[in-house]
């Protein structure tokens, strides 16, 4: 039986929505329709679970919050029901056109009526983990990590290149804390880490996969052995470099050009009367982190302190803490802006020559010191390193973590996680959070044998051409070449269906989102818009199930309205749209198509906003070749801090 | 430099005229042809790539949208369903005008054409065996002008009254050897112009020897060999060295006539016991040279 059950939201919906029309008009298309004042109360629920038995399929037009289902989760089964956001997607932005919020309320609940006919159940996904943790790098966050995933009872590994003492582990951290906090906190690491095993080695190889990696490991007396592990905390230090500009301004050459360290040393170990005038340069050419920028300021203003006449030549100084610039000005730094051009050694002192192009000002300064900046970068074998784990890397040299804002420890890789500095230059404080946020996900892996439940792509054997394309487009490394054939590694799969949006030949499906059960779906909306509305015109918008929905569905609930004839249709991914989808929106008719996706480098998959915009860029130039307006179709993002977008993008029409 | 290159070198080397038709590649002659590519079917999985041994398919980052317009759909659809989704969807969207190819979007996979090099490919047809999609074809044309491409005249050149053709003659040591002794005892004239070369078999004769012939300026190149079917290493098995040989001189006659030196080969048979047919053959082969006048050849040479 195929039910249909509306809910009114506590009888707020029928002024927007004519329930008996829409009941008329679905006769044909349900068994029963049902509607009910609150589905998710108490008795909505009783009356669901009443209503409701396993062989029926259940279409339920409610709300966006689907907690309906949650309780009904039983007797619900995944690949039986359906949900219709009525609320958000349709009463709550046409609330001035009772008309068409009821014709598009029809429409959306046929297209549930065959969407339940194409679902599948979801694959249950489960992943056994090594209990043992590698963590690469002994410095400030892998003994962190270590102490905590210790004093939650699990076995860890460090690793670290070469053998470290308590004064080096201060000496490394220095630049981003004081001395006494640095002393105090590795005196408590040192001592809670005590247990952890510690050997001196270097990665060079990795196999397996989250839950289980192999890791071949070259040691310091020429040894090689192989350790294996349920997953693996990455948390490499950074190195000090000087920046660009050092050749020019004669660092190396004379003993007046120093770095940003060195200062801070003098400065420390500085007598009363021997003070000097300091021109601290900062590099244009070098995007100066708010680590980086905190760190200087502390530096000039201890210097300032000490009598010094300290300049700051800068263009841009970022920093978290704006006291921390203001405690600068008050000790007596002198800010100046521009770019110091060039700089001579001469017995009076060096000679430095700043040009401020903003003012076309030149000014010349004749210091007893030229300080430069220092560039923060990751450790020098962090490139290989990422290689042998096949990570990828920001232009800086940094290690990518997943999505920065969900999902700010985990790497591209599942099952290798990344803490402090490897990622970004950081303070003491935010490498140690980060060290301890890293602990707490190796923790939540290894202590739930971690059951995913989803829809995974399904692969065709004898249909598959082995192009490779599947391979090459999953940003999981879900799928590999296993024998000639692709397979599958469930371990891996995030769930996004990027895959099959690439496969030329169909081997390679997702769940319960078939081409077929696209082509029926996007054929019965148009058919259904054209029986209510006539010709009107109609967009589809095709939105990820992350970023895209939580706007269109906020939308809603801030009553940003915006023209029936707009279609939503839920993708577990942007990337998951192919070519097909869009063209087969426009042959049935569609006036326009949005393929809405995250905000860029915001993908919950890391790829699926690059993807679509790939994906709508080449439809367009199909289009533009064929002779079809290419402005029918459109990639944007869509974010829940912007509610306003569905409005922008679907207000104006043609 | 592998052979298929030195070939093709040498026919550029010997073209006086650029080729204006594909030539047409008979029957018996093999590891001379075209690939037909339909990219509608395709589905850039790069099989046919990586089956290739002369590296003559290439990817190329295009997608061929005049080809999928113009593609009909068989009744049980193409082998990659999706393709035939995106094909049936262009044709029902496509409107007036003028359909070009497109380029696909850098870090886009699954989609591109194949390139194929007309002066690499030794139609072998190994592609074809490992294409999944049915998108490939052999043909038995040879694109001539996109092998050769354009070719600059040679500078024209006087011929002296005393001027004689030098003809290079290749003769089986089977019949044809015998034939020419069998001249010889018989006191049968012929014209001096040729110097015979003794080969095994006429199929022994690779294109690369008269090629290299006519580089280095001989006016005329003639193949004499054992009667149709009775060649002494295939009898008259349609394989046999001679009956292949006649294709092949009849496809290389129609490659030179393309180039601007049609004439200089002539293929011909006498047995051991036909003396008086070879001395004639020789003497009218002569003749033609004669009219036809020096190898053009001959001006690059001296400018050289």
């Amino acid at each position: 039986m195929k039910k249909l059950f509306l809910c009114t939201c506590n009888k707020t919906l029928d002024k927007k929505l004519d329930f008996l029309r829409i009941e008329k008009e679905l006769k044909g298309v349900f068994d029963s329709v049902q509607i009910h004042d609150a589905l998710c109360l108490k008795e909505g629920l009783a009356f669901l679970e009443s209503e409701v038995s396993n062989e029926d399929s259940v279409v339920i037009g409610a709300c966006t919050s689907q907690i309906i289902g949650m309780p009904m989760s039983e007797k619900l089964k995944t690949e039986s029901v359906s949900f219709v956001p009525l609320r958000e997607h349709v009463a709550w932005v046409h609330s001035n056109d009772l008309k068409g919020a009821s014709n598009k309320a029809v429409v959306l609940l046929c297209d549930a009526a065959i969407r339940v006919d194409h679902m599948d159940s979801p694959t249950v996904v489960e992943n056994h983990m090594e209990k043992e943790v590698l963590i690469v790098g002994g410095g400030m966050c892998g003994l962190k990590v270590a102490a905590d995933l210790l004093h939650l009872g699990i076995d860890v590994t460090i690793l670290e290149p070469c053998p470290w003492d308590d004064t080096a582990y201060v000496e490394a951290g220095q630049f981003m804390a004081d001395k006494n906090t640095l002393t105090k906190m590795v005196k408590e690491l040192v001592s809670a880490t005590a247990s952890a095993t510690t050997i001196c080695c270097t990665i060079t190889g990795l196999e397996g996969r989250a839950g289980k990696y192999g890791v071949s490991l070259a040691c310091l007396d020429g040894k090689v052995s192989t350790i294996d592990c349920g997953s693996i905390v990455i948390a490499t230090n950074v190195e000090q470099k000087p920046p660009p500009m050092a050749k020019k301004l004669l660092y190396g050459k004379s003993d007046r050009t120093i770095l940003l360290g060195n200062l801070a040393t003098l400065v420390e170990k500085q007598g009363p009367k021997d003070v000097r005038t300091v021109l601290v340069a900062v590099d244009p050419t070098h995007h100066l982190s708010a680590v980086e920028g905190g760190y200087l300021l502390r530096v000039v203003t201890e210097a300032a302190k000490k009598g010094n006449t300290v300049i700051v030549a800068h263009s841009n100084i970022r920093t978290d803490d704006e006291n921390i610039y203001r405690a600068a000005r008050e000790s007596g730094v002198i800010f100046v802006r521009g770019t110091l051009e060039k700089a001579k050694d001469t017995k009076d002192g060096m000679v430095c020559r700043l040009e401020n192009t903003l003012e076309s000002q030149i000014r010349e300064f004749v210091v007893d010191l030229l300080v430069l900046q220092t560039m923060t970068r990751p450790r020098g074998d962090t490139a290989e390193l990422a290689r042998i784990a096949g990570l990828s890397l920001d232009e800086d040299g940094f290690i990518t973590t997943r999505y920065s804002k969900n999902k700010p420890v985990q790497t591209s890789k599942r099952g290798i996680y990344i803490a402090g500095n490897g990622k970004m230059p950081m303070s003491i404080d935010d490498a140690i959070a980060s060290a301890g946020n890293a602990a707490l996900e190796v923790f939540k892996d290894i202590r739930t044998t971690t059951r995913r439940k989803g829809w995974i792509p399904i692969i065709d054997e004898e249909q598959c051409d082995v192009c490779e394309a599947c391979i090459e487009a999953c940003p999981n490394d879900a799928l590999r070449l296993v024998d000639g054939k692709v397979t599958h590694i469930s371990q891996h799969c995030e769930f996004c269906g990027i895959c099959v949006s690439v496969c030329p030949t169909r081997a390679i499906e997702f769940q319960s989102h078939s081409k077929e059960s696209w082509f029926a779906r996007l054929e019965a909306l148009a058919e259904n818009h054209k029986k209510m509305e006539g010709e009107k015109p109609f967009t589809f918008v095709y939105a990820c199930s992350e970023c895209a929905n939580a706007s269109i569905d906020l939308a809603g609930f801030t009553g940003k309205g915006y023209p029936t004839g707009t279609y939503v249709i839920q993708f577990p991914c942007a990337g998951m749209v192919s070519p097909i989808e869009i063209l087969k929106g426009l042959a049935v008719g569609a006036e326009r198509i949005v393929v809405a996706h995250c905000p860029p480098g915001g993908c919950h998959h890391q790829t699926g906003d690059h993807m679509a915009e790939l994906v709508v860029k080449f439809t367009q130039d199909m289009l533009r070749s064929i002779g079809q307006d290419p402005e029918r179709v459109k990639a944007t993002y869509m974010i829940a801090a912007l509610p306003n977008k569905m409005q922008e993008e679907v207000a104006h029409r043609g | 430099m592998d052979k298929r290159d030195q070939l093709i070198q040498k026919l550029r080397n010997i073209a006086v005229k650029t080729p204006e038709n594909d030539v047409e590649v008979p029957e018996k002659v093999e590891g001379f042809g075209t690939i037909e590519y339909g990219a509608q079917t395709c589905s850039a999985c790069k099989k046919c790539i990586l089956a290739c041994e002369p590296a003559a398919l290439d990817m190329d980052p295009t997608m061929n949208l005049p080809d999928y317009l113009k593609a009909t759909i068989p009744h049980d659809g193409f082998r990659s369903k999706n393709r035939e989704s995106l094909v049936t969807l262009l044709q029902g969207l496509r409107e007036e005008g003028n359909v070009v190819a497109i380029s696909v979007p850098d870090g886009l996979p699954g989609y591109g054409s194949i390139a194929w090099a007309a002066d690499r490919c030794i139609a072998c047809d190994k592609c074809i065996e490992a294409c999944l999609e049915d998108c490939l074809t052999l043909e038995k044309t040879y694109k001539l002008p996109e092998i050769i491409g354009e070719v600059k005249p040679p500078p024209s050149i006087t011929v002296s009254k005393d001027w004689e053709p030098f003809i290079l003659c290749f003769v089986c040591w089977e019949c044809s050897h015998a034939a020419a002794d069998l001249a010889g005892l018989m006191h049968l004239h012929y014209p001096t112009n040729i110097r015979t070369i003794r080969i095994p078999c006429l199929g022994a004769v690779e294109p690369m020897h008269i090629m290299t012939a006519l580089e280095n300026g001989v006016d005329g190149v003639l193949l004499t060999g054992c009667l149709l079917s009775e060649c002494h290493y295939g009898g008259d098995s349609p394989k046999a060295g001679n009956f292949m040989q006649y294709d092949f001189v009849k496809f290389w006659m129609d490659v030179l006539e393309e180039i601007g030196m049609g004439g200089r080969i002539h293929i011909d048979s006498a047995s051991a016991a036909m003396g008086i047919k070879f001395a004639d053959i020789v003497k009218e082969f002569t003749e033609k040279i004669q009219n036809l006048g020096p190898s053009p050849i001959r001006g690059k040479l001296e400018v050289r």
